[in-house]
């Protein structure tokens, strides 16, 4: 609420509280053993597989590398053509009013069904392999690409169009040179929410149907009763996903440069 | 721009449906793609039939309700501890200091990951399922909630503050009345992701719901099934989406927030 000066002091709360949970987790497990292994492996457990499942490939067949590398190839090549196709179909349908008329209706069946629910069609289609939950990871993205660009170019000020209009500018070059622009922090508000549901989308995907990534990792270890994988495998996943959406944010950064945070 | 009269809207968007069920109709009917899709005939036909003949141990109805009671039961809890620690943290710095990292560790890992570890805490029951929704949906709900409460409006907290407003007045007469348009755009994200992860939840495991009507299609081939689901998820999701709008509409009409 109020302005205060940058103190300390928040941020020892903050380790503070980080430390004391971790000493909790670790006390109830490994020192006093109120949960049983099989549930809950101690936070030093956790860690070592972390390291250990760097290299090594026991129990599920692949180390975090290679589950990481299969999982990263499906979740960009989906996510880059949802990209590619979704924000010019929403600049298109928001700039051409009559293209609109038509697509729109259409694109509005689609919209409220979630990209996880079209998994089990698409791996009857096309496998268990790549194409298909590359289908799934580029559904997921599509939708929120052309929802956010969609809206972003509707936001263009009437005023800023007619200013355009009065120095001749063409209806491309308005749509380059004033709406594209206005829409941009939207389209890459869009680009983010599609990163987090691609992500999430291919994890499940993967728990479905698949013989490596880490969705399967979990997945596989799960029947194994080897929660420290599990443990492992979900920091995995939420370390690259923050790690994708950072980037995202940096690219984003060099494009909106000299623009004010909305 | 340009704004189109409501009847040619309609009209437009008659023809292009239309047009995309013909195609669908003749795309399917006697090819090579109809061997393994069924045409929008067979999935009217089925979906309507689901309502009457049960699927699996319930009829649609039976499936829709056991996701929605999922839905409404993690939902709930999610906004109601999300609300009370996201104004919490926009209240006072040291519980943002607390929950901060914690929640900024937890949430990017997707909620539909926590899923095999879930289950084996809480095995294959309903709460496995309750607890996955909590997640899908606290995220949005307490950074939003804490979003809305850090943004009040300075020249109101002072305003109130000059008039002599104690602090528990101060938060329950301008801090949460101000960060309620904030709080609902959280709650109308969360319940779009907390029905998207009901249906992963159902499909990984269950027995019930409208991601096991899906999931069960595939292990028997029946792309009609599935496609029976996948139009029950698109009815369902409207509907969720469509309530939450209404919803804040009613309860923030004052509120000058454009509509997205």
């Amino acid at each position: 609420m109020k302005k205060e000066k940058f103190s300390y002091k928040y941020i020892l709360i903050s380790a503070g509280t980080i430390l004391g949970l971790l000493l909790i987790w670790e006390t109830a497990t490994d020192v006093l053993r109120l949960i049983p292994a099989v549930a809950l492996p101690s936070p030093v457990e956790v860690a070592k597989t972390l390291l250990l499942k760097m290299t090594d490939t026991a129990p599920d067949g692949a180390t975090i590398p290679q589950h990481l590398a299969t999982s990263l190839k499906v979740a960009l090549s989906g996510y880059s053509i949802g990209v590619i196709v979704g924000v010019p179909l929403g600049i298109a349908m928001a700039w051409y009013p009559k293209f609109a008329l038509f697509a729109q209706p259409l694109f509005d069946l689609i919209r409220p069904i979630p990209g996880i629910a079209w998994i089990p069609l698409m791996i009857i289609f096309f496998g268990i392999g790549l194409l298909s939950k590359a289908m799934v990871v580029f559904t997921a993205a599509f939708i929120s690409c052309v929802v956010n660009s969609f809206w972003g170019i509707r936001q263009t000020r009437d005023v800023h169009l007619w200013v355009g209009q009065t120095f001749g500018a063409g209806n491309f070059q308005l749509l380059w040179n004033v709406a594209i622009p206005t829409a941009l922090p939207m389209i890459f508000t869009g680009m983010r929410i599609a990163l987090g549901v691609s992500w999430s989308g291919l994890v499940v995907a993967e728990l479905l149907a698949s013989t490596r990534g880490l969705g399967f990792m979990i997945q596989q270890c799960r029947g194994l009763y080897r929660p420290d994988v599990i443990i492992a495998g979900m920091i995995a996943i939420g370390f690259v996903g923050a790690v994708l959406s950072y980037l995202l944010s940096w690219v984003e950064k060099i494009f909106l440069k000299g623009r004010k945070e909305s | 721009m340009t704004q189109y009269k409501n009847s040619t809207r309609v009209i437009c968007g008659a023809i292009a449906i239309t047009a995309f069920i013909l195609l669908w109709y003749f795309g399917t009917s006697g090819t090579q793609l109809g061997n393994i899709m069924p045409g929008p005939v067979k999935v009217f036909r089925s979906f309507a039939r689901s309502f009457v003949v049960p699927i699996g141990k319930y009829t649609m109805l039976g499936h829709a309700a056991w996701s929605f009671t999922r839905v409404i039961v993690g939902f709930s809890i999610a906004s109601a501890l999300g609300v009370v620690i996201g104004l919490g943290m926009g209240w006072s710095r040291v519980i943002t200091a607390i929950f901060k990292p914690i929640i900024e560790i937890i949430r990017p890992i997707p909620a539909i990951a926590w899923i095999p570890l879930a289950i084996l805490w809480f095995g294959l029951g309903e709460t496995t399922k309750y607890f996955i929704i909590f997640l899908a949906g606290f995220f949005n709900v307490t950074l939003n909630a804490y979003h809305g409460a850090t943004s009040v409006d300075q020249t109101l907290v002072g305003a109130a503050r000059m008039l002599g407003t104690k602090n528990n007045r101060l938060f329950f007469a301008v801090v949460l009345p101000s960060s309620i348009p904030y709080i609902f755009a959280g709650m109308q994200i969360a319940i779009t992701t907390s029905w998207a992860t009901v249906v992963a939840a159902e499909m990984v495991r269950s027995s019930e719901g409208i991601g096991w009507l899906i999931i069960s299609g595939m292990e028997i081939n029946d792309t009609t099934r599935i496609f029976t689901g996948i139009v029950a998820v698109g009815i369902l999701g409207f509907i969720f989406a469509t309530i939450m709008r209404e919803v804040e509409n009613r309860v923030c009409r004052w509120s000058k927030k454009s509509d997205i």
